[in-house]
């Protein structure tokens, strides 16, 4: 059986063939939604499509603003000429080596997912499905670390990665943001494990498989969408975190975007075309990583519920 | 115990990685909290718990705190009435849907810091277009705008704004993602028993929702309690302490003031607080209880 | 993400982890510490002033490198806002960096951080620095910081907008106020005298007016915020207020923002530092200004006169030589004026004011200097005043008294 979601993907293997009798059911799906309540979708979607692409438009248009324009007391709202060299010129800034700062961030976000997900999945798909003594302390274990202020933290983590002779590389901040986005995503992935019936593991097992199996073949392709949540979480904020960055790391080169965005602040004024076009630059990676997935993450259990 | 060494290759490695990146300086905070230490850094001795009277018996404390509660409060529950209403339009089916999806995620995508400072700058007075657009529709008479990041009630109100804006994608996505999950028998079973579309919703979908919402709001009441960027951007500039949260004092006690351990004594205050909330949060919501 | 599926599950995920984590984890460098195979390397952590800021520092670096091959420098730049939290984690951490840039310094000394400048200075080197400017780096006698750029203030006058307005240049505070009133009747968005008291650099602007009313910070043994003196110049900035001589929201107002308005014409009058005169330059050449004395009391001339430090910690004690041989190569005067030129400041040694007489632009700020009166930084609580009055001084601009509020800030100074 096909779970017919509202999803948009036009469920293929429906089990209710299509009859005069199901026309309610029948509604469900995009060809039979009446045109009123479709234009009225669709003027929603106009409307959260402005409201959440505004900020950033402001500070695209700035990005390619003269740095005088950004600070004119007679503000426009789109640039009187666009300056689109501001996007060549800012990889060779003196300030901060750009190019380097984004292979850094790339590197660390990615490793510190990948790590996670090795770490929280096991730990996600255990607790949510076995029952054992010290399974409640070891959630709340795993939260108590996320409700730190991490800027008190810092100078703890500066003297330990001394410790470790760490310091000021990749592998200190591919450590830190892992541990702490590790509760979030173990916490993320529980809650999807937890939500599949018991009885499907059970089938499983009485049919000879291990525990393994059972998590990697049965599942993994029901959990997709928490999975993908959890990898999206992760990456977005180890992709943006400062707090420890900025003390852990302190070559330029070595340094994430986030930190480097920070030295186009002088101390009387700010090249604020390169800060917004900085800017502009580290969001397209991350939506380009969610392109990839989203698919994933909303088609996930039409193709996967196949019992 | 014999269950807990079974489970240990299971969460072994995630005990592992916590212990040897976060206890230590989870344990300096507390340690720190106890001592008197200079504005340089150096650590002059212990004072015992002579911190937390000093920070507990500071005249805004408790202004603050309760500022802090309606913060979280407010934040967090506008940003889970929004984030159902947007994951139940993006569920639904329409011509460019995609982008719409793809828009919602931008604030997520975005460093936190920039979006507040975007907004920040179009609020400012003179230079900022959002102001210029308030001028331009007749809103505001004065011809520089209005200083909107410049009173504490304003420029707090903003930041609540901001923080509830750019904690919608992850809820949105967390409900949608719950959605896909919810069986779609079921809804139709409601529909064939001629439950109405909110009706469904109430009594068939959103029971269904709640191990993804109930953690999706955990989550978000741990990030916007300690959510500093955005209060600090927003509220920066504003003299005294009238639009201060525990973490902006934290900030102030850190930074301007330099005092580590007056921070390190608020912290581990901040920390049993927001322990505290968590605690009654998961005693009435039950998020781990759904199997 | 997706070959992870199609290999299936999560055996691939651990095997991608272990092959990533081997491959990129190690990646970054490490920072040599201490001397090496003969080489000693230097930490140098420095503040951005400006655009030119890094490049400067490269160029200096590069020139005593190749004078000294067996000498290494590493260079930090950060921003002023992250600077001091990045100094307190380093040495709270052990790692202080040898050479550091930074304002206050008088905490450091008395942590016995600092080696005293003479220990890292050539006598003829030390000989150079202005004496006014090395009094000023002493704590209990002994020299911490090494004097680097200095600034003075002078009031910035749009004089376009003054004779629109039909004003005068003031000398006075009364004349000041009758001023600034005349240019805000102007209206359109046009503010009389931009007054920042904002968190980014309220300090200055308390001393500008408390200490042009007769009162002071106090000196290196005591901060006296809340005195009759100070009062009567706080008083005065709640008058101006009231009566609307000032931009909107004076209180939250931070200085460059408001620097940033004044350059495009829309701002009477306001203090501004050398600098200033450069972004004016490269921002609005065709504004119409001129730079005066900053109005006082009784109409007294003075200035206010600040300076920030180079200063080396005492970590390792054969490093002392190369921190000698760096700051001996960065003061000669070769060296030193173009970096100050470069950042439009005021040199602090008596080479480089040699140098530097002939600059027109700086001429109005080194005619005052003389009359220059300084931030107590050799106070120990100097740190905890500073961040006070960018807490609290905005509160004149709202419904507490002048004297509450500088109450206040003495409180506060006091309990820290």
């Amino acid at each position: 059986m096909t779970a017919i979601t509202d999803s948009g993907t036009t469920p293929k293997k429906a089990t209710r063939p299509p009859s005069d009798s199901r026309q309610r059911v029948r509604k469900y799906t995009a060809d039979q939604v009446p045109l009123g309540s479709l234009l009225l979708r669709m003027f929603a979607g106009l409307v959260v499509l402005v409201v959440f692409l505004l900020p950033y438009l402001i500070m695209f248009f700035g990005s390619v603003k003269t740095k005088a324009e950004i600070r004119s007391v007679d503000p426009t709202y789109f640039p009187t000429e666009w300056h689109w060299e501001n996007y060549a010129t800012m990889w060779a800034t003196p300030e901060t080596p750009l190019l380097q700062n984004l292979i850094s961030t790339l590197v660390i976000s990615l490793c510190a997912t990948l790590l996670v997900l090795a770490v929280a999945l096991p730990a996600a798909y255990y607790t949510a499905r076995f029952r054992f003594s010290g399974r409640l302390v070891f959630l709340f274990l795993v939260i108590v670390t996320q409700m730190v202020q991490p800027a008190v933290l810092t100078s703890g983590l500066f003297r330990q990665f001394i410790a470790l002779g760490l310091l000021d590389t990749w592998a200190a901040m591919i450590l830190v943001n892992a541990a702490f986005n590790l509760s979030f995503a173990v916490w993320i992935m529980h809650s999807f494990f937890a939500s599949i019936p018991k009885e499907v593991d059970e089938a499983a097992q009485i049919d000879g498989a291990g525990t393994f199996t059972v998590l990697t073949k049965i599942n993994l392709p029901l959990v997709w969408p928490g999975i993908v949540t959890a990898v999206v979480f992760t990456f977005v904020a180890s992709w943006n975190e400062f707090a420890a960055s900025l003390v852990l790391l302190t070559t330029a080169g070595n340094q994430p975007l986030s930190v480097a965005l920070t030295k186009f602040v002088g101390q009387y004024e700010t090249s604020w075309h390169y800060v917004f076009g900085v800017s502009i630059v580290a969001i397209v990676p991350v939506v380009l990583l969610f392109m990839m997935i989203e698919k994933r993450l909303v088609g996930g259990l039409v193709a996967g519920s196949v019992k | 115990m014999k269950d807990l060494l079974k489970a240990l290759p299971w969460i072994g490695p995630a005990v592992a990685l916590i212990a040897a990146v976060v206890l230590f300086p989870v344990g300096l905070m507390f340690w720190n909290s106890t001592r008197d230490i200079s504005q340089s850094g150096v650590d002059d001795g212990g004072v015992g718990l002579a911190n937390f009277a000093t920070v507990v018996g500071f005249q805004y404390f408790w202004p603050i705190l309760g500022r802090t509660v309606v913060w979280v409060v407010v934040v967090v529950g506008c940003t889970l009435i929004g984030s159902l209403a947007l994951a139940a339009l993006l569920n639904k089916a329409f011509p460019g849907r995609r982008l719409v999806r793809m828009a919602v995620i931008v604030p997520w995508a975005a460093s936190v810091v920039m979006t507040t400072l975007v907004v920040h700058y179009g609020l400012e007075p003179y230079f900022g277009i959002i102001n210029s657009f308030l001028v331009d529709v007749g809103l505001i008479s004065t011809p520089e705008g209005y200083g909107w990041t410049r009173h504490p009630g304003t420029a707090f109100a903003w930041a609540m704004v901001v923080a509830v804006f750019v904690s919608l994608p992850f809820t949105t996505y967390t409900i949608l993602a719950g959605l896909q999950t919810v069986p779609g028998e079921t809804v139709e079973a409601a529909r064939i028993d001629g439950a109405g579309g909110l009706r469904t919703y109430f009594s068939v979908v959103l029971p269904q929702l709640r191990g993804a919402v109930s953690v999706a709001v955990l989550i978000n009441i741990i990030n916007v309690f300690n959510s500093l960027p955005i209060l600090r951007v927003m509220t920066g500039s504003i003299p005294g302490y009238d639009a201060d949260t525990i973490m902006t004092m934290i900030f102030k006690y850190m930074q301007n003031q330099r005092q580590i351990d007056l921070a390190s004594a608020l912290s581990v205050i901040a920390f049993l607080v927001v322990i505290a909330i968590v605690a009654v949060y998961v005693r009435v919501v039950r998020p781990l209880e759904e199997v | 993400m997706a070959q992870y599926r199609r290999l299936g599950g999560i055996l691939a995920i651990t095997l991608a982890t272990t092959t990533g984590l081997t491959a990129c984890g190690f990646g970054g460098t490490t920072s040599d510490e201490g001397t090496d195979g003969g080489s000693t390397t230097l930490d140098l952590l420095v503040p951005s002033y400006s655009d030119a800021t890094q490049g400067q520092w490269n160029d200096v670096i590069a020139g005593f490198e190749e004078a000294n091959p067996d000498i290494k420098v590493n260079l930090q730049v950060e921003s002023w806002d992250n600077l001091e939290s990045v100094i307190a984690t380093k040495i709270q951490g052990g790692e202080a960096p040898d050479i550091y840039n930074g304002g206050p310094f008088a905490g450091f000394a008395e942590d016995e951080l600092l080696y005293p400048v003479e220990d890292v200075t050539s006598d003829e080197t030390y000989a150079d620095f202005q004496p006014t400017f090395l009094e000023n780096a002493q704590v209990d006698g002994t020299t911490y910081g090494l004097p680097f750029i200095a600034s003075a203030r002078a009031l910035f006058v749009n004089d376009a907008l003054l004779e629109e307005a039909g004003a005068e240049v003031p000398a006075t505070w009364d004349e000041l106020l009758e001023s600034a009133k005349k240019v805000s009747e102007l209206g359109g968005g046009v503010a009389g005298y931009g007054m920042p008291l904002g968190s980014e650099e309220a300090q200055a602007e308390a001393a500008v007016w408390l200490w042009g009313g007769g009162g002071s910070f106090g000196d290196s043994e005591a901060i006296t915020i809340d005195t009759p003196e100070n009062l009567a110049g706080a008083e005065y900035i709640k008058t101006m207020i009231d009566e609307g001589a000032t931009q909107a929201d004076a209180g939250a107002t931070d200085r460059s923002p408001l620097f940033d308005i004044f350059v495009q014409g829309k701002i009477g009058m306001q203090v501004g530092l050398p600098p200033s005169v450069g972004q004016i330059e490269s921002d609005n050449p065709d504004l119409e200004y001129s730079i005066h004395p900053i109005p006082t009391k009784d109409g007294e001339p003075f200035t206010l006169g600040v300076a920030d430090h180079l200063m080396a910690f005492q970590n390792d004690g054969d490093k002392q030589e190369a921190i000698t041989a760096f700051f001996d190569y960065f003061y000669t005067a070769d060296v030193y004026v173009p970096w100050v030129q470069a950042e439009g400041f005021l040199p602090t040694t008596v080479s480089g004011s040699e140098a530097l007489s002939g600059e027109e632009a700086l001429a109005p700020f080194l005619e005052v200097l003389p009359d220059a009166q300084f931030y107590p930084t050799t106070n120990p609580d100097w740190a905890a005043t500073d961040s006070a009055f960018k807490a609290l001084f905005g509160q004149l601009d709202g419904d507490k008294s002048a004297k509450d509020v500088l109450a206040e800030i003495q409180d506060q100074v006091d309990a820290g």
